[in-house]
């Protein structure tokens, strides 16, 4: 049912998943799944067009007035966002959960992952794991539980005429899970295969090392599992995990689909509102320590690859500084915003150099965040791409963008506004992640008007102070021995030495 | 590409019910039937219609019947290649002055073939003398002149003008995408700039210009490492897929061999454009925020205009049958992984929707025969997917198990225990139930297709391609819910045959020194 067919396309495809996605790099690029709410007459076209000429066509700026959700606190403190839309028999529950990796113990790391994936799959108090597993299937029910580093998720996507059933098991399995010892071997063991399999190719391991690199190996945006961490992670380990961090008033609902709001409101208190409340932290990520955090570094890790995968930049700062819209904007222009960036015409249109290059911003409201420029090209050409890397951000900070460039961000970033809006869950579960990270709920307006009041000079004084080319960090995955003369020029360079677990 | 199974798109008949019933100003329209609006121009270009007016927003699936089948031996990747270039832009887009452009992409395109002919012969001279080549005289003379026209024609363009345009008007998920039997243009735009798009779209079906031409090569050679060289999974499936076909044209990957990227000419690409780019050979699927009538108005004005292109060439070669078990081993850096193939026929053919049921049987969720039993029973193996039409839809095709063993279990262990589900197919019924949860299965996921205006054109125009109409998701979900369990016993008897398979093997290479992975206890 899933294809294995080799797919060759335009542009590497970004992931769209993840709860991230306003802060993730590419800025708004939610894709359309659309529902019914609100019926929009259609937009005729045929007296606007003045021209058939593309380069000089002009439309009026699209207004739509998504629907708005409502939200109801339990007795015990969940909170639940409820929008019907009755276009298809068809209701889905999200979940936001307050828990999260960062809790996991230092030598346990992997204990919360193990912990989400194993409430899915190891059956409830009333059910075992082979009953809820064929129940949901023959239901066509999709349910799924995972664990992430700032929260957690669970969602249920069932058919209207099961959502009684759907809810029941849903319930079941947040609030009492069995954690069944099979199931617990099963996911220990599917960990270390995942772990044995995790420096198979090249785009993983930059990924995690370059993380590590930043934060260093030990902090909770960085650490990795091990075969001893998952060795030692017992099934009351995850019994506790779950009994104290998952609780009713940790949790945000979204609820869209083909319901009345009163009949959905009368279910979910039956199904939630005799569970206890408990005590939630905030979210805490500690800072990267230390001074070492703002000093360039150069490294590679050798594998045998025609390629080099390359990572290039530093820490940066968190989504609610005042610099955010500024730097997302220099970014968007120097490597994010793909076809139209910078880099992506210096590296890939002139030079012929690389199939995906660009740059990347990825900012939290907890944690220090990333900036980064980042290629795969092949050895011969690896230096010459560090060094358009670093004249583009050198040009970034030492001239002001062009008008042009300015009003194309700025446009494309309104002009596509209205995809952030185009269903009833993804209204819903913008709406659950502002409220999860303690921002107010019309952010995104609030970012669309910052981003429109931006001029040349604040991009430039973002740039200046957000793209430190002293702070930069090097990391290149690919052919060593000819890595360390090639990264020479960027400074002393040192290697990465992938050890095997004990 | 097409990651859309037979199976998984006939639900969009069962939507359209659904929808029919669900939707208030939709009474009355009993089937998809009635909410698809045709059209048809005078040059063969067919245009598929669904109004979905829930936000102002359009989505936009312009598809080609041509791909990596329709490549000559030598010129593989051309359809990739061309699929590239068009995002390079026409007379008018992505050009400061065409008139004196185009002089000077002449020049380019004469002098960059000679040269990639000399090179190629000096190359092959030097390895057959066993030494590292030496680039004569007139090769630095050409280099010197290449460079020279390459820096000229730069200054003409307008770097990704095309693109550039559909994004300052707030288009998202830009794309395009190039498979065996068909090349992909996609879109998603607010719903009042389609005129932007049809004026853009159809004056690259009319004029698109090849600039930028040996640029975009090096792109592609940087992409055929990334997917392909440098990916143990890429690397696996391109020798599986050219061991299984040894005649068809499935058999070579369609982002082409790294010899003939470096060997494709613009004269080759052009005349590649000409043939199989026409309105005659394209299916545009639009769903959105649209007033049907000022849509097939608009297409009229634009690409109505276009004149019919030549028939395409009809395809000659097929792959004969199978006689004997086909094994194949790629080693590389990685920890091992399995694929099986089996010949099955194509889209349409009666049997094909019995290979449906069994791809839904054997890998579809948690209580499938392969998961149940490798994954979480025996503990075999890490994951099991299959795969009912691999690597293309049009042609006969490869019925694709894969899997990943879990250590210490051996990717031979894995062959075997699948081998004996296989048989079980053969010797036993599937049950009621599994029958059962296969249709519901079906069903329910074909109504959540209809939540994304892109998943929907993307259906209508991949059937109307591949099927010759998208009427063909009308009846495909009645043609599975007919299957039998005997009919699944006689395709597995049939198919499912040690002679008629191919198997592929991923093998960890010897270690080196510090690059052992983190090894298993």
């Amino acid at each position: 049912m899933r294809s294995v067919s080799p797919e060759v396309s335009l542009v590497k495809r970004e992931d769209g998943g993840g709860r991230r996605m306003r802060t993730d790099r590419g800025w708004v690029s939610v894709l359309a799944m659309v529902l019914a709410i609100v019926l929009q007459a259609t937009v005729g076209w045929a007296a606007d067009l003045t021209s058939n000429d593309p380069r000089t066509m002009r439309f009026p700026t699209v207004e739509f007035n998504p629907p708005d959700a409502e939200r109801v606190v339990l007795d015990n403190g969940m909170v639940v966002y409820l929008l019907e839309d009755h276009e298809l028999p068809l209701v889905t529950i999200n979940a936001t959960l307050r828990t999260g990796s960062w809790l996991d113990p230092a030598d346990k790391v992997g204990l919360a992952g193990m912990t989400g994936a194993v409430m899915r799959t190891g059956g409830s108090a009333g059910m075992s794991p082979d009953e809820v597993d064929e129940e949901l299937e023959q239901l066509a029910a999709s349910m799924s539980i995972g664990f992430a580093k700032e929260s957690g998720s669970a969602s249920l996507d069932v058919l209207k005429k099961d959502l009684k059933r759907g809810l029941q098991i849903f319930a079941d399995l947040l609030r009492r899970p069995a954690f069944e010892q099979s199931r617990v071997e099963l996911a220990k063991l599917q960990a270390l295969e995942g772990i044995r399999r995790r420096q198979d190719s090249p785009g993983s391991i930059v990924g995690r090392e370059f993380a590590k690199l930043l934060y260093g190996p030990t902090h909770p945006s960085a650490r990795e599992t091990s075969v001893r961490s998952i060795d030692g992670i017992t099934r009351e380990d995850l019994v506790a995990f779950h009994r104290q961090t998952v609780h009713p008033n940790g949790i945000i609902l979204g609820v869209t689909g083909d319901f009345e709001k009163a009949d959905m409101l009368a279910l979910l208190r039956d199904a939630f509102g005799d569970w206890a409340k408990g005590s939630v932290p905030p979210v805490t990520i500690p800072a990267v320590s230390g001074t070492d955090a703002n000093t360039g570094l150069v490294r590679f890790v050798n594998k045998d690859t025609s390629q080099t995968h390359l990572r290039v930049g530093h820490l940066t700062i968190k989504e609610t500084d005042p610099d955010y819209v500024a730097v997302a904007i220099a970014n968007d222009i120097l490597g994010g915003s793909s076809f139209r960036s910078r880099l992506f015409n210096d590296v890939r249109t002139q030079r012929g150099l690389a199939y995906s290059v660009g740059s990347g911003l990825r900012a939290s409201v907890y944690d220090e965040g990333v900036w980064l420029m980042r290629a795969e090209t092949k050895l011969s050409s690896t230096q010459e791409v560090v060094n358009r890397f670093v004249a583009n951000m050198e040009r970034m900070r030492n001239e002001p963008v062009t008008d042009t460039e300015l009003e194309e961000a700025k446009e494309a970033y309104v002009n596509s506004f209205v995809f952030s809006f185009t269903s009833a869950s993804s209204i819903v579960g913008r709406l659950m992640d502002l409220e999860y990270d303690g921002l107010p709920k019309d952010w995104l307006q609030q970012i669309r008007d910052r981003v429109v009041k931006l001029t040349k000079e604040d991009i430039q004084r973002a740039a200046k102070a957000h793209f430190n080319p002293e702070r930069l960090r090097i990391l290149a995955v690919g052919s060593g021995e000819a890595l360390s003369k090639v990264l020479g020029s960027f400074g002393e360079v040192k290697e990465i030495t992938l050890v095997p677990e004990s | 590409m097409i990651s859309i199974t037979g199976a998984r798109t006939i639900g969009v008949l069962i939507l359209a019910a659904v929808l029919a019933a669900a939707v208030p100003g939709q009474a009355g329209s009993p089937s998809l039937a009635d909410r698809v609006i045709e059209h048809k121009l005078a040059n063969g270009m067919t245009v598929l219609m669904v109004e979905r007016h829930q936000a102002p927003i359009v989505s936009v699936n312009m598809t080609f019947g041509v791909g990596g089948v329709n490549e000559q031996v030598g010129q593989t990747g051309l359809a990739h290649l061309y699929e590239h270039m068009a995002f390079k832009g026409t007379r008018t887009v992505g050009t400061r002055d065409y008139e004196r452009e185009q002089a000077v992409l002449d020049d380019l395109a004469m002098v960059g073939t000679e040269l990639d002919r000399r090179e190629r012969e000096e190359t092959a001279r030097a390895q057959a003398d066993g030494k590292p080549p030496v680039p004569s005289q007139t090769v630095q003379q050409l280099q010197r002149r290449f460079k020279e026209l390459q820096e000229k024609a730069g200054e003409y363009v307008v770097g990704n003008e095309m693109a550039l345009l559909y994004q300052r008007h707030g288009g998202v998920g830009l794309n395009a995408s190039t498979g065996k039997d068909i090349t992909r243009y996609v879109i998603s735009l607010p719903a009042n700039r389609l005129p932007l798009w049809a004026a853009l779209e159809s004056d690259r079906m009319a004029h698109p210009v090849l600039r930028e031409f040996y640029k975009e090569r090096g792109v592609v050679m940087e992409e055929r490492r990334l997917r392909t060289d440098d990916s143990p999974n890429g690397l696996l499936y391109e020798t599986f897929t050219s061991t299984a076909f040894q005649a068809h044209q499935y058999g070579v990957p369609t982002i082409g061999w790294g010899s003939d990227i470096l060997a494709l000419t613009p004269a080759a690409t052009e005349a590649f454009f000409k043939t199989y780019y026409g309105p005659n050979n394209a299916t545009v699927a639009i769903v959105g925020d649209i007033n049907p009538k000022e849509v097939i108005a608009l297409i009229e004005q634009t690409f109505g205009k276009i004149p019919a292109a030549p028939p395409i060439p009809s395809l000659v070669t097929e792959e004969p049958p199978q006689r004997g078990e086909r094994r194949v081993e790629i080693e590389f850096d990685a920890e091992p992984a399995l694929a099986i193939g089996y010949h099955k026929p194509t889209i349409g053919h009666p049997d094909d929707f019995v290979f449906d049921v069994i791809d839904e049987v054997l890998t579809e969720g948690v209580t499938s025969r392969l998961y149940s039993t490798l994954v979480r029973d025996k503990r075999l193996a890490a994951s099991v997917l299959s795969d009912t039409n691999y690597p293309g839809v049009r042609a006969p095709n490869l019925f694709v198990i894969a899997a990943t063993p879990l250590a210490p279990h051996t990717t031979a262990e894995v062959e075997s225990a699948t081998y004996e589900e296989l048989d079980r197919l053969k010797t036993e019924p599937i049950s009621a139930k599994e029958f059962e949860r296969v249709l519901n299965g079906l069903d329910a996921d074909l109504v959540r297709s209809l939540r994304s205006n892109s998943g929907l054109a993307s259906q209508l125009a991949f059937y109307h391609t591949v099927a010759g109409t998208w009427r063909y998701v009308l009846n495909a979900r009645d043609r599975i819910a007919a299957v039998t369990p005997a009919d699944v016993q006689r395709v597995a008897a049939q198919y499912l045959t040690k002679p008629n398979r191919t198997v592929g093997v991923l093998v960890k290479k010897a270690q080196d020194k510090k690059m052992a992975a983190e090894v298993a206890r």
